[in-house]
């Protein structure tokens, strides 16, 4: 079966800075992929490059069999690529609802199919008894959940989660994890950036790492972690020792 | 399955149906033409600003150029009516849609500029557009055209004698541009517009073309206002550039919707009921003199009520809004 999402010979550069070279990475269909690396490894750049916020100066993004590279976001949307934002984004003097309901018209334009689905995925999200708040008066994990609701009202196949879990307290943070599982379980690819390795490695299936906009290291979470390039490059020698 | 929400669809609605019924029961009591004249001012500009929110507030495009459609409406009827004796119905619904369709064209250079960029351009375009009519002479130049009064009509949209039925389609307007708002508001226009407006960004990764929904709010926006242009012209029977598109004209559509809440249903409506008799009145009573004491009123009024409420004064007509007022946390909300 060909793979969900597949990134080819990918290349960004700012002016001099090249922020992705020769990126080529590829995700399976219902896998929990992890992107990590080093600050300024070029993994929010891939990510935009991914969910169409800009075109990459070189190279091709293939989505679902189709090259998706000319695509504007708002199509790739439709198309089955949803997203969160690592600074989060809300609808600010919108109700967490109708934030919800934003991303639930792409699929039905009938308000009340819409509205149904839009409580639906602020349930699923545990985000449901806040349903009527405005998105401004939301606490900083709720507005994390809610770029997933969000996200997840337009039905993607690949859902990109940037740091969702990133600056939560444990508590917070397994919660998160149990909702990355949930959505996985029911159809979506996952790949998402994140910091907080202990979190991460246990829920992802496979990790992909980044360093200087390079791919380093792909494979298991296990063999990832203890790969000596992987080490020196990111994780450091105490975690080598511990490992 | 979210009953609270229908059921407020359903209360404005019927709020208004209410308001607009009784307001059309006023003229019976109210023979006063002065007084007759200012209810046709107030709801021209009620419904004015309600069209220009659509843009401006739920969209979040602020136009400081609306004065460009506004006129667009009127001289398009006049126009067609003195030299080709085109009916103003006609000309009315001609208007509108060459407005809509000038909004798009100008639409799709400006929306790619953001926040005052955006408004100094809507500004300029409008400035143009008036410098343009001002040196047109088949279209009157800055003499104008005048609209020959040929007695009391519908066909022909005048009557000379009496301000009743002026009233009723001003009435009619106001209930069109509300009704027009409320319907979209709970559509994928509104939500793409008010997601638009507050962060462009997100709502292009959820499948929104703000593109796209800028324009379709632009069209909306402009057609409305052309249509009231029309009336206008009709109303007064004498038009030109300053008179139609002077620049006071799109500050006159924004103020009502700023000062009732910008971007809500009932927001314009209730600015200009309060905002429309004050001017007519201040300018009566402290006014004409040539000292401008009524503006000076109507300036400090307008200070007094952003200061007090600066979201607008729509926010009174709950019960948390009323608490709000006098609550000492005020100052910190208002920030």
């Amino acid at each position: 079966m060909t793979p969900l999402l597949e990134t080819r010979g990918v290349w960004q550069r700012f002016g001099g800075l090249i922020a992705n070279s020769d990126v080529s990475i590829s995700v399976g269909r219902g896998e929990i992929v992890g992107l990590i690396g080093p600050n300024g490894a070029g993994k929010s750049t891939l990510f935009n490059l991914i969910a169409g916020v800009l075109p990459p100066t070189q190279g091709s993004i293939i989505f679902d069999g189709e090259d998706v590279t000319a695509l504007p976001a708002a199509e790739r949307c439709q198309r089955g690529i949803g997203r969160t934002f690592q600074v989060v984004k809300s609808f600010e003097t919108m109700t967490v609802i109708d934030n919800v309901i934003v991303g639930a018209l792409v699929r039905s334009t009938v308000m009340r199919d819409a509205r149904r689905k839009a409580h639906e995925v602020l349930e699923f999200c545990g985000l449901g008894p806040r349903a009527n708040v405005l998105a401004s008066d939301l606490v900083p994990s709720e507005k994390r959940r809610l770029e997933v609701a969000r996200a997840l009202a337009t039905e993607p196949k690949l859902l990109l989660l940037d740091e969702v879990l990133t600056g939560l307290t444990p508590v917070e943070a397994k919660t998160g994890v149990e909702l990355v599982r949930k959505v996985r379980d029911t159809g979506v690819t996952v790949l998402m950036v994140e910091h907080v390795m202990e979190i991460v490695m246990p829920l992802v299936d496979r990790a992909i790492v980044l360093d200087l906009g390079k791919v380093l290291v792909e494979g298991k979470p296990a063999d990832v972690v203890r790969d000596p390039k992987v080490i020196t490059a990111y994780l450091g020698d105490r975690h080598a020792i511990g490992a | 399955m979210d009953t609270a929400f229908a059921e407020r669809r359903r209360r404005d609605l019927i709020v208004a149906v209410v308001l607009a019924a009784i307001a059309a029961t006023v003229p019976l009591f109210v023979k006063d033409v002065y007084v007759q004249n200012i209810m046709v001012l107030t709801l021209m500009w009620g419904a004015l600003s309600q069209s220009w929110n659509i843009l401006s507030g739920y969209c979040g495009q602020i136009s400081l150029g609306h004065a460009l459609y506004f006129g667009l409406g009127a001289y398009t009827t006049a126009l067609l009516f003195t030299k080709f004796g085109v009916l103003p119905w006609f000309g009315m619904l001609g208007g509108g849609v060459i407005s809509a369709l000038i909004a798009m064209a100008l639409g799709y250079p400006c929306f790619r500029l953001r926040g005052h960029y955006f408004v100094i351009a809507t500004i300029v375009i409008a400035e143009i557009g008036l410098l343009l009519f001002h040196n047109w002479d088949w279209a009157g130049a800055a003499m104008g055209i005048e609209i020959p009064a040929r007695g009391d009509s519908w066909l022909k949209f005048q009557f000379p004698r009496s301000k009743l039925p002026y009233f009723y389609f001003a009435l009619a307007l106001a209930c069109v541009a509300w009704f027009v708002t409320w319907w979209l508001e709970d559509s994928k226009w509104g939500y793409w517009w008010r997601a638009v407006k507050d962060n462009p960004e997100a709502a292009e990764s959820l499948g929104v073309v703000v593109f796209n929904s800028k324009m379709g709010a632009a069209a909306v926006s402009a057609f409305l206002v052309a249509i009231g242009g029309s009336f206008y012209a009709q109303f007064v029977y004498f038009i030109d550039p300053e008179s139609v598109m002077g620049f006071q004209f799109s500050l006159l559509m924004a103020l009502p919707a700023v000062l009732g809440g910008i971007g809500t249903l009932w927001g314009p409506m209730l600015g200009a009921v309060i905002l429309i008799p004050l001017t007519e009145l201040t300018r009566s009573y402290v006014g004409g003199s040539g000292r401008g004491v009524d503006l000076i009123v109507y300036g400090g009024l307008i200070i007094a009520i952003s200061l007090a409420r600066p979201q607008g004064l729509i926010g009174l007509f709950s019960f948390k809004g009323l608490a709000g007022l006098f609550s000492p946390k005020r100052k910190e909300a208002v920030r």
